[in-house]
């Protein structure tokens, strides 16, 4: 069975620790029953009393008419004694609701107030909650549901604005007396804007060029320049990867099992960003590419194999069906499950999943609005009829492969046949000398023992080969007589069959998403959730709270199509340019990405829960000028770097600190530590290593010998002991993080330590932690210590012996910037210094002719300084 | 009730004594409070999770008997019949064949004939435990051990029994004990790992750094390996080719960069918290350089872990830094043999006597030491490894014996465990556990126990419920060999 998905304690922590009060919007004015107690008794008491026909006690909380009725024990509200109620008096005492989780003290605040006041509602309730409309006015009025209206542009008392962006930020600035900063200058600018589009410092040529370029299209043409590069597909597909889930392999169990062709959909990803595809495209090849095509799918072109490859971000989600762990059925649920969480917080930002074992909590979406939207996808995530990882997988071959691939296939069986052939002989051989170590009169007996099948043999028959256990050698066991002839057998056989297989073409798989043509399973809503428990069935919709305004239509078979069509009615319907969320959610994680934090701070959470946006109608506006101009992703970049907000200087000063201090008026540049892919290539970058080898098979990693988690093949054999074999991996090893390999339940350490996100299922949103491990990475790991002398051999070939000019160089290279002189002279001291300081130095059991250099020593502990510096791992 | 929980460090006012007594009125407290809450609620909530993990100190449920825990993972099998489970019967029916049911792992270089190693056996100490002259220093803290004769775990190969052993079930993936009790209590310690393993020369045991695997719970609860050479532990110590002098002079460089940023964007508390992390950092690395300088020492001390001699050098050192690791906060350390170094499928009558001359000594030197400093009645030590041998011959031509996970021995020390005790008893021969049987959620109860904590109550949310290392296996607490057993049993 499983279990409910919204985990208790997570209910709790965001009680306790989110500013939900605020974000929960606590209406203004006098407490009312719908605006005020309705969220609040829906949260903590309708689960039994109430929804789905539940009503424990006879009580029943949705109206206050029937709580003055009462249940079994009378009345619960007493409006003429409102504080003797029940309803109060069971709550205050903490003996509701049950289990730990109470109301709060302002919740409790509220509630008394509302009954002293009579419990008022705000019109008439209605005779019967099931029959009337699902929704009150103030759920079809919240912020994210409404039509998405592009609001006119704020007048504001600041000149030359020309940018709509800065309109609103300025409106927003103005009312609090404020204005938009100065702008950063040149060097911060570019090395913001390097890093922001490309996820990789500049080089110091780029930066000179820039700065010196004075023409008033500098700008525009960094810009341009920057997003023309395919830089630009690695670092913006990494961030909608984060949304996706992507992995390369299955997780779910401890097994996590290898997804060998998942990369195909990381590059589509990258592709699709760099050839600027208009979102709307995106989001329909992604969600039902497999129905723009007609199966079987066959001699695709590139354009079809991508279409199909792009369905691959409805396969990112954990997959335990596969690796012959834990419960099936359960697995396969789950898949469903997560897959939809994936979904639904990328595109519609909602937690759609909290409503999978009851109404949601805190948002209008019914429990049955979940299944009919499980219904979308059930065609082809059919759990009557499943299908497993590999069995998934979709063959790119074209029919000339498949031919090929037949005929040596043939070829091995008969040399398979043979292999098998003469390993029997040399188990009869074994077993004829072992035979002759029997007692000359109990052979017979033995052979006619062996000869038995396993479970037919007598209990005289199973005792003497328990006497004789050397009889029971067999195909597996062996080796362990003939170590030599065994060993020679192998490799005999195993070398003819990697010759063999050599000459077949090499596998190439869509992992992806299809529907079997002419499979329509039924849904059916489980109660609470349990797939053990099913009800009544549903039909595929979008949620009814989405389609208030927007009527849509999924029909259960689309007739013109071989497949059920529900995906792509769907996401037709999500690209229609007038869907409520689709925009607004893009749009405000795009803007997270270049400014630090959502207009919306929880990009995942467009819902009650979720917080309000700092500044709607520039959400808005946004939303809307993206879908007039093309769904194009570029554009909507120069648009917003190239607004004041954006070149804005990060400097704090106390008047925008007192009004503002989290920074959500949008009145300076945010400071931000950069993310853990962009710290390591970073790393690469300087030091001059980095490849840019794009697309492909993901560089491997795998355990060291103490249990980190590096870029290396895995050599450890089958029962997971080191070997001690290392695989040099050449040029892969310095390739960018985004084309490290994605196992689960093995994360980079590297980029674990700087918050790297757990796929479970998927990450809507960053942590950035401060916390004393990163500190002693970069300061003491192989991989920081080794990045630190590629850059001292780098500055030394190019800037030569000037010691003023290499440290000039390392500062650019790392920084941008170039030091000051103090800081030069500080880097001269040190570097004499601790040029000496090595000189001095004897290391145990060290030859002298193989002794580091002094003062190339010196100069990578100068370099690994800068590295680390907050210069670095910032950008300002 | 604090009166029962003696400080760790009498009179000596150390900071752990501090911490645990205090933290140990402040629990009854909580314990109170948390009664009377759950008497007026219904259904108790099942686990209450951080937001946010870390290895601050934790309160357990119980007054614990134990602070931390010393664990000597010997990886391979030693050999019960040979060390600690003297069989008359097996001496005087050696070179017979056995005739009973026996289950090998090697079949081509199976015998059945029975085999009485040569190794004589004696009684020891006041309580009179019968050891094997293999040990001769185990034999002077016999009084100080309860040796377990009858552990089983029923699973007859490397993997699955260390699985059992360190994880609750026979199957990969799952929280190592270590990951368990550091996630339970964390650690009084914030500038040393909370747990910590120190690994052999000779390479790592069977499933490698599996076995000390955060599992399913968060990364922070992974065992972090202490080497067995410099750099004894990665991302700790200055990298290699530099010294204290040139790290030093790096960090004011660093200091001096990150400052004059700083000084140019005041207020911007991110930049000043990494600052303060890199100080944190460096702190650390002068704790944990301090702790595993084992040379401050003095000579006697050296000495009584066997460091004065070649060949128990190695170990010695490592058996005295654990102890400094305890005495520091550290809350499990685990000391390892090498790749199946107890493995003794053949040539154990010259490799046996070989393993224990290098460890018995400085293993017997750790007790003593922990006993007159006083750390003894707060830290558990145990020894022992995944399984025991069988009582009869494997490869006659190079005797050695087989796997044997269905009675073999383990001895545990301090921390609330009975001196001088022998518990349980295998048949005749030293094949099976027949009297008092430990399987190994026993063990995992009863270790629980000690450290006020219920194994079947820490736990973490999974997919499919909620997960702890028992597992529902049905654990019983071996009241048995404990100073103070639960009042219910």
């Amino acid at each position: 069975m499983i279990r409910c998905q919204c985990p208790q304690w997570l209910g709790t922590i965001l009680l306790v620790l989110s500013p939900l009060s605020i974000a929960w919007g606590e209406p203004p004015g006098e407490p009312l029953f719908e605006s005020h107690i309705r969220p609040l008794l829906k949260a903590h008491c309708w689960h039994c009393h109430g929804e789905a026909g539940e009503t424990k006690g006879g009580l029943d909380l949705r109206q206050v008419r029937r709580m003055v009725e009462g249940g079994d024990s009378g009345p619960a509200i007493l409006p003429e004694q409102p504080l003797e109620s029940p309803l109060w008096q069971r709550i205050v005492a903490g003996e509701m609701p049950p289990g730990n989780k109470k109301l709060s003290a302002s919740e409790l605040a509220v509630l008394k107030n509302w009954l002293e006041r009579g419990a008022p509602t705000s019109r008439a309730e209605p005779e019967n909650p099931e029959t009337s409309s699902p929704f009150t006015d103030e759920e079809l009025s919240f912020w994210s549901f409404r039509p998405v209206v592009r609001p006119a542009l704020p007048i504001t008392g600041q000149e030359g604005l020309e940018n709509a962006v800065d309109h609103f930020i300025a409106a927003g600035l103005d009312q609090q007396g404020l204005r938009l900063s100065p702008p950063a200058d040149r060097v911060t600018l570019i090395r913001r804007l390097t890093l922001d589009l490309w996820g990789l410092p500049p080089t110091p040529d780029q930066v000179a060029e820039f700065v010196s370029d004075a023409s008033p299209e500098a700008y525009s043409r960094l810009v341009d320049r920057l997003l023309a590069s395919p830089r630009y597909g690695e670092r913006w597909g990494r961030h909608w990867l984060d949304v996706a889930g992507y992995a390369d392999s299955d997780g779910y169990s401890t097994r996590d099992l290898e997804r060998k062709y998942a990369w195909k959909y990381r590059d589509y990803v990258v592709s699709s960003f760099n050839q600027d595809l208009p979102w709307n495209e995106f989001l329909v090849e992604q969600i039902a590419g497999d129905e723009l095509l007609t199966p079987p799918y066959r001699n695709l072109t590139p354009d079809q194999a991508a279409q199909l490859i792009a369905t691959g971000f409805l396969r990112m989600g954990p997959d335990g069906t596969g690796d012959g762990e834990g419960e099936v059925q359960t697995a396969r649920q789950e898949v469903i499950a997560e897959t939809i969480k994936i979904v639904s917080t990328a595109v519609l930002g909602l937690t759609v999943g909290c409503s999978q074992c009851h109404d949601h909590r805190y948002d209008p979406i019914p429990q049955a609005d979940y299944y009919r939207m499980r219904a979308i996808f059930e065609p082809a995530l059919d759990v009557s009829n499943w299908r497993n990882p590999t069995a998934r997988l979709v063959s790119l071959w074209h029919d000339e492969h498949f031919a090929k691939a037949a005929e040596i296939d043939q070829k091995k069986q008969a040399l398979n046949e043979e292999r098998t052939r003469i390993l029997d002989g040399i188990v009869s051989e074994v077993f004829e000398r072992e035979l002759l170590k029997v007692p000359e009169e109990r052979r017979a007996d033995a052979r006619a023992a062996k000869e038995k099948a396993t479970d037919q043999r007598t209990p005289e028959q199973q005792q003497l080969l328990k006497e004789f256990p050397a009889l029971n050698v067999d195909r597996g066991s062996v080796y362990l007589y003939e170590p030599q002839k065994i060993n020679e057998h192998n490799k005999k056989y195993d070398d003819l069959t990697t010759q063999l297989n050599s000459q077949r073409p090499p596998e190439d798989f869509a992992h992806c998403l299809t529907e079997v043509p002419g499979a329509l399973p039924s849904t059916r809503i489980f109660a609470r959730g349990d797939f053990n428990q099913p009800r009544e069935e549903v039909s595929p919709a979008e949620l009814s709270i989405l389609c208030q305004k927007l009527p849509t239509q999924i029909s259960t078979k689309d007739p013109s199509l071989p497949t059920s069509g529900r995906r792509l009615a769907w996401a037709r319907h999500l690209t229609s340019g007038r869907h409520p969320l689709v925009a607004r959610v893009l749009v405000n994680r795009i803007w997270l990405h270049h400014f630090g934090a959502g207009i919306v701070a929880t990009p995942g959470d467009f819902g009650a829960l979720g917080a309000r946006p700092t500044h709607p109608e520039l959400l808005d506006w946004l939303a809307d000028w993206f879908v007039e101009s093309g769904w194009s992703l570029k554009s909507l970049h120069r648009l917003l770097v190239h607004s004041a907000t954006y070149r804005q200087s990060s400097r704090r000063h106390p008047d925008l600190d007192r009004v503002d201090p989290e920074n959500r008026l949008w009145g300076r540049a945010a400071v931000r530590r950069l993310e853990a892919e962009v710290v390591r290539d970073s790393l690469l970058a300087i030091s001059g290593r980095l490849s840019d080898r794009m697309s492909g098979v993901p560089v491997p990693v795998a355990p060291d010998e103490v249990g980190q988690i590096v870029v290396a093949v895995d050599t450890r054999d089958s029962a997971g002991r080191p070997t001690g074999k290392s695989v040099p991996l050449g040029e892969d090893e310095f390739r960018r993080s985004l084309y490290v390999q994605v196992r689960r339940s093995m994360p980079l350490s590297f980029l674990e330590s700087f918050d790297v996100p757990d796929m479970r299922p998927n990450c809507t949103q960053r942590n950035s932690s401060t916390v004393a491990p990163q500190a002693l990475l970069m300061m003491n790991n192989e991989f920081v210590v080794q990045r630190s002398a590629d850059l001292a051999r780098r500055v030394m070939g190019m800037a030569g012996h000037s010691r003023a000019e290499q440290v000039r160089l390392v500062w650019r290279l790392a920084t941008g910037m170039t030091p000051s002189d103090r800081q030069l002279i500080e880097a001269w001291e040190f570097l004499d210094a601790q040029a000496i300081a090595f000189a001095d130095l004897r290391l145990e059991g060290e030859q002298p002719e193989r002794r580091p250099d002094p003062v190339l020593s010196a100069l990578a502990s100068y370099c690994h300084a800068i590295l680390c510096s907050n210069r670095v791992l910032y950008v300002e | 009730m604090s009166n029962e929980f003696p400080g760790r460090h009498a009179g000596q006012g150390s900071r752990r004594h501090f911490l645990a007594e205090n933290s140990w009125r402040l629990g009854t407290l909580a314990l109170a409070s948390e009664a009377s809450r759950s008497a007026a609620a219904a259904p108790p909530k099942p686990v209450d999770l951080p937001n946010q993990f870390d290895l601050r100190p934790k309160l357990p449920s119980a007054p614990p008997q134990t602070q931390a825990m010393i664990s000597f993972f010997m990886q391979g099998g030693p050999s019960h019949l040979d060390l600690f489970d003297n069989k008359p019967e097996l001496e005087k029916r050696s070179g017979q064949n056995f005739g009973g049911e026996i289950k090998y792992d090697n079949a081509a270089e199976s015998s059945p004939k029975l085999f009485y190693g040569p190794w004589k056996f004696a009684r020891h100490g006041q309580c009179g435990m019968e050891l094997s002259e293999l040990l001769p220093g185990l034999a002077e803290v016999c009084d100080e051990i309860t040796l377990i004769r009858s552990m089983h775990t029923g699973v007859n190969n490397h993997g699955q029994s260390i699985y059992a052993l360190n994880g609750g079930r026979p199957t990969g993936g799952r929280p190592a004990l270590g990951s368990w009790l550091t996630f339970a209590l964390g650690a009084e310690n914030q500038t040393l790992p909370a747990y910590l393993v120190l690994t052999d020369p000779g390479g790592l045991p069977v499933l490698g750094v599996e076995n000390w695997h955060n599992g399913w719970l968060p990364s922070l609860y992974q065992g972090t390996v202490i080497r067995p050479q410099e750099p004894r532990i990665l991302n700790l110590d200055p990298p290699r080719g530099s010294n204290l002098a040139t790290q030093q002079r790096f960090l004011e460089l660093l200091d001096s960069v990150n400052r004059e940023q700083l000084s140019q964007r005041p207020a911007e508390h991110e930049l000043a918290a990494r600052i303060a992390s890199y100080e944190l950092a460096a702190r650390m690395q002068t704790s944990a350089r301090e702790a595993l300088d084992f040379r401050q020492e003095t000579e006697a001390t050296q000495t009584l872990y066997g460091l004065d001699n070649p060949k128990t050098r190695e170990f010695g050192i490592r058996c005295l830094l654990a102890r400094r690791l305890i005495e520091r906060g550290v809350r499990f350390v685990e000391i390892c043999t090498g790749n199946q170094t107890w493995d003794h499928h053949g040539g154990i009558v010259t490799a046996l006597p070989d393993i224990c001359s290098r460890t018995d000594r400085p293993v017997a030197g750790l007790i003593k030491d922990l006993k007159q400093r006083g750390l003894l009645d707060q830290t558990l030590v145990h020894w022992g490894g995944e399984m025991g041998r069988l009582p009869v011959i494997q490869n006659e031509k190079n005797i050695g014996r087989d796997h044997n996970t269905y009675g073999f021995s383990v001895w545990l020390a301090g921390g609330g465990i009975k001196r001088g005790l022998t518990w349980g008893a295998t048949d005749e021969f030293g094949h099976k556990a027949v009297e008092n049987i430990v399987n190994h959620y026993d063990y995992h109860a009863t270790l629980f126990y000690l450290f006020g904590l219920d194994a079947a109550k820490v736990a973490f949310p999974r997919p499919n419920g909620l997960g702890t290392i028992l597992d529902g296996q049905a654990g019983q607490i071996v009241s048995g060999i404990l100073e103070r057993p639960p009042t219910s049993a």
